[in-house]
């Protein structure tokens, strides 16, 4: 049975909406498990999110139209980048032709812009501070974004992700060239920076080394659960990104039939747990280090993008 | 110059790609010892690369020199360098004149320069196999990154090690582009090797006794 396309990519959006959090549980409670602790639960995400959902708002003094609007143009441009992806099937699906692996990347840069913006709004020095740092991590990562863009678009002669996707799924050569080996190395850095995971990153939330924590301190009650929520979202955008596109291309449904996207349902489950373990092997295994070392993992995943380019000179 | 079968073609470019990442490993990192082990990795690939080519090229005497540079390379020389890094007692390096990530992205603009040079030498010698050409590439960018450590690196165990690391990439280029090269000019690299790591050792003990220091930065201080 064929499901018509336009649901099909209702069910992307969908999915990416009612996993984020699920994928967020996971994160945390492998990280905690690695560590020999309990952790918390898988479905704690939804219990946060459905306790600040039902808690007061309270706004600070401070605070203009821009710290009311933000959360929600950033939940609404994560909801958007789905629609431009395969998170379900690996044909092109209704609007996802609006825009390609770069365009998405826009959009995702807009929802952290108005969240930086609203972290400036209310002038707390936290807000302050945690935006300036995003804002530093996210000038250098943007080099090795633009790199590794560039490192697909010469592999596949295109920037749309699903010839991407077909392309690396079906043929063995490309995927193990070293071309395409120091891209994912590339991206998996830039994955560790956009979701807040990499060394200099303290993944408990109130500490002198938040980041992404600093920005929403101000927020309270819906609209911190908007953003956290938005932010789970942009984390499972990444991995869909990372996994569907790049590393892991297989298990997409290929006809959109019924039982093709429950696959594809699974697969993602599957693929975005090995994907989860690796970041938290990587989180763990290595030690924390002072904020002022930020350069050091991105100069070298610039380097491996750069050397991803360069290998495909002799391609 | 010899062509390839696809297999030794792959072959060949993966090590002299890991190669060349395991110098910007040594770029990248502060610790002496994480250089040693780098370099020491690195000498076995190169080993590995010499039996390689012995091997798809049918040089039976490169097999010799991959042995030689185990032995030599890959065991003697990092032993002596550290037994030189324990006596000095300085585990790293601590007044970077560049931190190790603007010296990884420096290192990076390096590789592509020498992608540029390579393009042009491959160019003015007929049209020769990627391999060649990589090889070409991953010789002057190791060439050009030996000299970047040796610049911007001062504890005298760095220096030794980016010499090495220089020579290492001229011995990589060597194997791949001149295969045929005769065995006694391999032995008598190999022995100048263990020669400058002598000179270093003792140009290490006149600077712990002199200048009471392994920078050789403190060498300034000794003119006139």
């Amino acid at each position: 049975m064929h499901v018509p396309n336009i649901i099909s990519q209702v069910a992307q959006v969908l999915v990416t909406l009612l996993l984020a959090p699920l994928l967020h549980g996971f994160i945390h409670r492998g990280e905690e498990r690695v560590q020999r602790a309990t952790g918390p639960s898988l479905v704690q995400p939804y219990r946060d999110l459905w306790k600040l959902f039902h808690k007061e708002l309270v706004l600070p003094e401070t605070a203009s139209v821009i710290f009311l609007a933000a959360p929600v143009l950033a939940f609404a441009a994560v909801c958007i980048v789905p629609m431009l992806i395969p998170v379900l099937t690996d044909f092109p699906l209704p609007q996802s032709d609006m825009g390609d692996i770069l365009g998405g990347g826009m959009i995702l840069s807009i929802a952290s812009f108005f969240i930086l913006l609203a972290g400036l709004d209310s002038g707390s020095a936290y807000g302050g501070m945690g935006a300036s740092r995003a804002v530093m991590l996210g000038i250098l990562a943007e080099p090795t974004l633009i790199l590794v863009l560039v490192g697909i678009a010469l592999l596949a002669h295109t920037m749309l992700p699903f010839p991407v996707n077909h392309l690396l799924a079906s043929d063995w050569a490309v995927f193990w060239s070293p071309a395409h080996v120091f891209i994912v190395c590339a991206f998996f850095v830039l994955l560790l920076v956009e979701t807040d995971r990499l060394p200099i990153h303290s993944s408990t939330q109130i500490e002198v080394y938040m980041i992404e924590e600093a920005r929403v301190l101000e927020y309270s009650g819906p609209l911190l659960a908007i953003v956290r929520h938005a932010s789970m979202m942009k984390q499972f955008i990444l991995y869909t990104i990372f996994a569907d596109v790049l590393t892991l291309p297989w298990g997409l449904s290929h006809v959109g039939s019924l039982v093709g996207e429950f696959g594809a349902l699974l697969a993602i489950v599957v693929k975005f747990s090995v994907i989860a373990l690796a970041v938290i092997v990587v989180e763990t295994a290595q030690s924390r280090l002072r904020f002022f070392r930020y350069q050091e993992p991105l100069a070298a995943s610039f380097l491996l993008a750069l050397l991803g380019i360069l290998a495909q000179q002799f391609g | 110059m010899m062509s390839f079968t696809p297999l030794a073609a792959s072959l060949f470019s993966l090590l002299t790609i890991v190669s060349l990442i395991l110098v910007f490993v040594m770029l990248g990192s502060r610790w002496l010892n994480n250089y040693l082990i780098a370099f020491t990795a690195q000498c076995w690939v190169v080993a590995a690369l010499s039996a390689a080519v012995g091997y798809y090229g049918d040089y039976p005497e490169l097999y010799l020199v991959a042995l030689f540079t185990v032995l030599f390379r890959g065991l003697l020389l990092p032993y002596l360098v550290f037994r030189i890094i324990r006596r000095m007692g300085v585990d790293r390096e601590l007044h970077e004149i560049i931190r190790p990530s603007s010296a990884l992205v420096a290192g990076a603009f390096l590789v592509i320069l020498a992608l540029v040079v390579a393009r042009r030498i491959g160019l003015s010698i007929g049209n020769p196999d990627d391999v060649i050409v990589l090889a070409l590439t991953v010789t002057v960018s190791i060439k050009l990154i030996g000299f970047l450590m040796l610049a911007v690196r001062h504890e005298a165990i760095s220096q030794i090690l980016g010499l090495l690391v220089l020579e290492n990439g001229i011995f990589l280029g060597s194997q791949l582009l001149v295969p045929g090269m005769p065995l006694l000019l391999e032995l008598v690299i190999l022995f100048d090797l263990l020669v400058a790591v002598a000179c270093f050792g003792v140009l290490v003990n006149y600077l712990i006794t002199h200048a009471g220091s392994t920078s050789s930065l403190q060498l300034r201080g000794l003119r006139g």
